[in-house]
């Protein structure tokens, strides 16, 4: 039995495969205009590798940016919407603020690319009112079937219904899907009181109209890529990592692409916490370093955290659904270096891309980029990329710092570059204080994890910078995403608006409590139950979103185990105090609290890939691995001898002194003079100071 | 004293960054803090708070980027806190509370946290915050408009010590909470302030504890020197000489029909600016005035930053410091409405800043077209609904709408959205009316007039219509009954505002109100619907593409008689297509008539 993870990034595919035989990694070309084509071929070869038949193959992870691309795109369906009388426009006026405090040219991307063009939002009669959710004003039923006809007369075959105060009452969107369906039999409809249960209606509107714009081509090709694989001998299940980093069915994400839209990202963070378990160490700090982003996350006590869903928006839309918690950052190996006007000397966050590319690249790019300033730097050799795959020209590299950033700042090209790397170093370093220290999150305490191919040649500064303990390089940098697919776990979420102040909670509003997370919990076991998950591997927890009387945004706190009790609420409130004061600095403990949403998330353990230990050393000297030595120019401004070692020929307990470069096909690892590089068990690598304890 | 001075060693451009990047960080953490924290609506949603870091001379030297108001407006708090400060001196644990308009403060109800930041026993900066409180006990809740003098503002707080050396003044904190209709809000929203300023303060400290105070009090100078540079550079590239331009407000909230005038000369000589007031109106007896040093100057520079900084065309950000302020000059004279005397009421002060930078938008229009922009609504809703608990406890809330912006050399004006100096956020309807007896009854763009008509169209106001389910008091502040936003270059004026009371059971006996109006009292059922200003056009309409017109017409934005009068398209409805051949008739004849 055989398994597959397959990641596909903006240039590169890339695929891990699992059998009792060993692990195979392999990377093909993206294809860009459908996915499914590169992921079948890529699936193909790897099986060919790895000696298998592809009936072999039980279940395939894939990571997906299609639903994230269809937004940067902008060419997801035309959709209509159906929703109360009086509130046609909220998806055009949103919250009212512009994206900028200091400009009059700017853009406003929710009324310049709407997700539904006023013209195809229509407003119907109906009313539904707080707090208690009853039924003011009925629905209009004919109005609905009236919208319908409209929308079949231009084509549209996307319908997101939402209506005012549905997350105290959905009987209104629930029976207006009923007559949808019957006018409009086949349409892809989403109501907004599925998939997002809370109140404030842009966000949950825009969230329902995002998953109305992106559902039909996502579903399309999920399901293309499923029939693709069937068609190429393929038998396995295919499972889709959602941006809470859990995996989930063709069927589930079709649904609800709006849980896809960071898949992305999401398996370079599972792939690095896992490196951070198979190193023994909990508290990581993750970045995958890609040609024009760089994605962190902060991993403490193996936990991956999650985004506070109030701060979650895809392509300038709110999305409220669950999403790792991570930054990204227009900071890459693409990313350009330029002098403005009033002589500010800035990287990023603009990027080549792949065309032009780098200078070095030699495909007419003369601005010099991180990569450029790294080949000045002998840090690249320009002749090892992708193990010599791709030539790059060192001396494109050099003119283009020199004349674009070393001349006007009266630098030499060396110094030019050192403060390419520096500034690029910095804008990531920030990022990750504001993903840690802003949190009150102690790097000291932190691991840094470098990866994608030219993230290893930042960690060292990374850590030095944010003051993190030391550095763990992954066994394969480049392809570290896609092993993460085969580590997640089955994840599903689901919420439901409780509104209720926990003080004064009395035997209805305690039975109110628990009638919901019964029902919630009930919502996620059916949803295991139907992945064929037994009811005994099933891990259901239930969080309570509280926050003070009258504050506007919500902190997690624990449930008590069991139903809840006059005896056991304060626990909650407790929870709630804690957790205020850890993320702010100060808590209110005589105010009252109260829980806003209930939600639920089932998991259940998948296998995970056991990545295999590598030989330990017999004593002998590392210089078996020994490549060449070059000059290579470090952070401090020395020039060195620095001696290139073949990663794959290090063996287990192998200790690198810097100054030093680790060398593999896809990635390069930069051990500065002064630290040391120790190959650990599985041929990952910890870079720490020299003197430094274990 | 700390180390700005001209001595200071030279930052390398490296260092220089990571340091702008530290500051821009502290101060978005602090904002962040205090917004999230917060109990009031017009805090925790609006976001009509600022926060940041200042050197020991006042200079800001980071700020977040919250709502542009509180921007550039706490070097004022700053100076007045330095005239009126408990004890005239500051120690380390100190928090200060000041509000003061005549000592620098924006209006009362921003109130300012300030802490000091001490570096090896010596005062070396400030960090500090301003955010908009619902009631400070003023002679109406919420708001006011109709006062006699800035006594009827509620607490004056100027220099006081709500700290000292790190312990609580108790007298200090029940006195405000006493003093209030919200006072627990208002308390607990201090609270927040005091948290999220000693945040920035110990990240202050860090960051010298870090780099050193040398290099970031030095890199602090170069930002604000680049800054400078950046603004000059614009200023040199508009041709020397003189521009004016005038509009008139609808009145003082108390005087009915009796317009203001507001005259805006900008002189413009070499790399330098000067924004003079001096033909606006006299100082009004109400509290329609505007702080000179706290709001005045403040919506001067934040004009020509949007005008010159324009943060969506520019490449490079320019940080928020005093640099971009400094080749700006601004003055009104003494007694006039932007820069009264005291005792008058100085806190309903928003509209006429909107209008302050509206003109000086279209003062400079013959020089730079392909820059600036068509009248915008340029005013503010803000609105202060109020009424009693059955307990007798006050509910107050306080509501912020939209307007629009005028037409744009290359795009249409932004519809329904916080005009020029207002960037808050909306107060979500479903939140409002599960904690307030209220509820909305419509949130819609207007589709009573259309939006001034040209190549590219202003944009379209909102109309929303709040009920109130129990018996209560409004105050309203707002703008442009009387002035639509203006067309440019061809293009056609917007539509001024409205704002009407009604009884929900009798939707046809509307009352239409002035635009300013104070502690209205209404009963339960009574709605307060307000129409905003549509934006003004740019360029001839009879230049807009035929199929853009046709996409309007089909999105509701236009109407089909709208359409064939003001752009001279004939659009079929039916079919959802342009009759070509009589729209390209009409337009000839149009242009012939002209």
């Amino acid at each position: 039995m055989a398994r597959i993870g397959v990641d596909v990034g903006g240039t590169n595919t890339d695929l891990v495969l699992e059998t009792a035989a060993g692990v195979f990694y392999h990377k093909v070309p993206t294809t860009l205009k459908n996915q499914s084509i590169g992921v079948v071929e890529g699936v193909q070869r790897i099986c060919e590798m790895a000696g298998i038949p592809a009936s072999e193959v039980e279940t395939i992870v894939h990571g997906t940016t299609t639903a994230t691309n269809i937004t940067i795109e902008n060419n997801g369906s035309d959709c209509g919407m159906i929703t109360s009388e009086g509130f046609r426009d909220i998806l055009h006026i949103g919250r009212h603020k512009r994206p900028h405090n200091f400009s009059l040219h700017f853009d406003v991307p929710w009324q310049s690319r709407p997700l539904v063009k006023r013209r195809n939002r229509i407003a119907v009669a109906e009313r539904i009112v707080p707090p208690t959710g009853e039924i003011a004003t009925p629905l209009d039923e004919q109005a609905v079937r009236a919208a319908c006809a409209l929308f079949r007369r231009r084509g549209i075959d996307s319908v997101v219904i939402g209506f005012m105060f549905a997350f105290l009452n959905d009987a209104h969107e629930r029976r207006a899907r009923e007559i949808v369906q019957e006018e409009m039999p086949g349409a892809y409809v989403t109501l907004a009181s599925e998939v997002a249960n809370v109140m404030r209606e842009y966000e949950r509107f825009s969230t329902a109209a995002m998953n109305s714009y992106v559902g039909p081509k996502t579903a399309f090709y999920l399901r293309d890529l499923e029939a693709r694989l069937r068609e190429a001998g393929v038998q396995s299940r295919l499972r889709i990592i959602q941006s809470n980093g859990g995996v989930s069915t063709v069927g589930a994400c079709a649904r609800r692409p709006v849980r896809i839209l960071m898949s992305g990202p999401a398996g370079g963070v599972i792939g690095g916490a896992s490196e951070g378990e198979m190193a023994g160490t909990g508290n990581i700090i993750t970045v995958d370093i890609g040609g024009t982003s760089a994605d962190i996350s902060t991993i403490p006590g193996h936990q991956i955290k999650m985004m506070n869903p109030r701060d979650t928006f895809v392509s300038g839309h709110p999305v409220l659904t669950p999403m790792i918690d991570l930054v990204t950052i227009g900071a890459g190996g693409g990313s350009v270096a330029h002098i403005d006007a009033a002589g500010g000397f800035h990287v990023g966050p603009r990027s080549a891309g792949s065309e032009p590319g780098p200078a070095c690249y030699g495909r007419g790019g003369t601005e010099p980029t991180v990569t450029d300033a790294q080949i000045v730097l002998g840090r690249l050799d320009p002749d090892m990329a992708l193990g010599g795959d791709l030539a790059l020209d060192a001396g494109l590299a050099r003119r283009a710092v020199e004349e674009k950033i070393a001349r006007p700042l009266g630098l030499t090209v060396t110094e030019a570059a050192l403060g390419i790397i520096r500034i690029i170093n910095s804008s990531m370093a920030l990022a990750i204080r504001s993903n840690s220290v802003a949190r009150g999150i102690d790097p000291r305490q932190f691991s840094i994890m470098p990866f994608g191919g030219a993230g290893p040649l930042h960690g060292v500064a990374l850590a030095e910078a944010v003051s993190a303990r030391d550095v763990l390089v992954p066994v394969a940098p480049g392809i570290t995403a896609a092993v993460g697919l085969l580590k997640t776990d089955l994840q599903y979420e689901h919420t439901e608006a409780v509104i209720i102040e926990l003080a004064g909670a009395g035997p209805a509003a305690l039975a109110r409590i628990n009638g919901a997370a019964g029902a919630l919990r009930e919502k996620v076991a059916r949803e295991l139950d139907g992945d064929g998950i037994p009811r005994e591997a099933q891990r259901i927890e239930i969080l309570a979103e509280c926050r003070y009387h009258g504050q506007g945004f919500e902190l997690r706190a624990a449930m008590p185990d069991g139903p809840v009790t006059a005896a056991n609420v304060a626990a909650i409130a407790e929870s709630f105090h804690d957790r205020h004061h850890q993320d702010y600095g100060y808590s209110y403990r005589d105010a009252p609290v109260e829980l806003i949403t209930l939600r639920a998330i089932g998991t259940a353990a998948a296998r995970r890939i056991a990545i295999p230990a590598i030989p330990a050393t017999d004593g002998s000297s590392p210089d078996r691995a020994l490549l060449f030595v070059r000059p290579t120019t470090f952070d401090d401004g020395r020039t060195l001898e620095t001696p290139r070692y073949d990663r794959a020929k290090l063996l287990a307990g192998d200790v690198v002194p810097g100054p030093a470069i680790l060398v593999q096909h896809d990635a390069t690892t930069l051990v500065p003079p002064g630290y040391l590089a120790e190959t650990l068990a599985h041929g990952n690598t910890r870079i720490r100071r020299a003197g430094q304890d274990q | 004293m700390n180390a700005i001075t001209d001595t200071a060693p030279e930052v390398d451009p490296v260092t220089l960054q990571v340091i702008r990047g530290s500051f821009e960080t502290i101060a978005e953490e602090m904002g962040h803090v205090l917004y999230r924290m917060s109990f009031s609506s017009i805090i925790r949603e609006s976001q009509d708070l600022g926060a940041g870091l200042f050197d020991a001379q006042f200079n800001t030297l980071c700020e977040s980027e919250s709502t542009p108001m509180h921007i550039g407006s706490i070097p004022g708090y700053l100076r007045g806190i330095a005239e009126t400060l408990e004890d005239g001196e500051w120690y380390e644990g100190d928090v200060v509370v000041h509000n003061h308009p005549y000592h620098g403060a924006s209006h009362t109800p921003d109130l300012a946290i300030v802490v000091p930041v001490f570096h090896e026993g010596r005062l070396v900066g400030f960090a500090g915050n301003t955010a908009h409180h619902v009631d400070i006990g003023a002679a109406t809740p919420g708001l006011i408009i109709d006062v006699p003098d800035v006594y009827a503002e509620g607490m004056l707080l100027a220099g006081v010590k709500l700290y000292r050396k790190g312990r609580p003044n108790t007298a200090m904190w029940t006195f405000i909470r006493r003093n209030s209709r919200a006072g627990a809000q208002l308390v607990s929203d201090l609270e927040a302030q005091v948290a999220s300023a000693r945040l920035g303060a110990k990240r202050f400290a860090e960051l010298i504890g870090t780099y050193g105070e040398d290099v970031v009090f030095g890199a602090a100078r170069q930002l604000m020197d680049y800054s400078e540079r950046m603004t000059r550079q614009r200023i040199a590239e508009i041709p020397d000489g003189e521009y004016a331009a005038e509009g008139w407000l609808d009145d003082d909230g108390r005087n009915r029909g009796r317009q203001l005038k507001v005259k805006v000369t900008v002189r413009v000589a070499g790399d330098e600016v000067e924004v003079d007031l001096a033909g606006s109106a006299e100082q009004t007896p109400t509290a329609y005035n505007v702080p000179f040093e706290g709001s005045t100057k403040v919506a001067a520079y934040a004009a020509f930053r949007k005008l010159l900084l324009d943060a969506a065309t520019s490449e490079a950000r320019v940080p928020s410091n005093e640099g971009s302020f400094r080749p700006i000059r601004v003055s009104a004279p003494l007694g006039s409405i932007f820069n009264p005397r005291s005792p008058a009421s100085a806190e309903a002060r928003f509209t006429q800043c909107n209008r302050m930078i509206d003109l000086i938008i279209r003062a400079l229009a013959p020089v730079l077209p392909e820059t600036v922009i068509a009248g915008s609504s340029a005013s503010i809703s803000f609105a202060a609904y109020s009424g009693l608990r059955p307990s007798g406890a006050y509910w107050v809330f306080l509501e912020v709408n939209e307007g629009a912006y005028g037409g744009r050399p290359r795009s249409d004006g932004p519809d329904s959205i916080d005009n020029l100096m207002a960037n808050t956020r909306n107060n979500p309807l479903e939140d409002l009316a599960m904690h307030i007896p209220m509820i909305c009854d419509r949130y819609e763009l207007r589709d009573d007039m259309p939006p001034g008509a040209g190549r590219y169209r202003g944009g379209i106001g909102v109309v929303k219509s709040q009920r109130v389910l129990t018996d209560a008091f409004i105050t309203h502040e707002s703008e442009r009954h009387t002035e639509a936003p203006w067309g440019i270059f061809g293009g056609h004026e917007g539509a001024v505002g409205k704002c009407l009371v009604y009884n929900a059971a009798r939707p046809e006996e509307v009352t239409e109100m002035p635009s300013k109006f104070s502690g209205l009292e209404v009963k339960a059922g009574d709605v307060m619907a307000y129409y905003s200003p549509n934006g003004g056009g740019y360029g001839d309409p009879l230049e807009r593409p035929e199929m853009t017109v046709l996409e309007d017409v089909l999105d509701g934005f236009c109407t089909v008689g709208h359409a064939r009068a003001a752009y001279g398209v004939v659009v079929d409805l039916d079919t959802e297509t342009v009759d070509m051949g009589a729209t390209n008739a009409l337009r000839d004849r149009m242009r012939d008539a002209r």
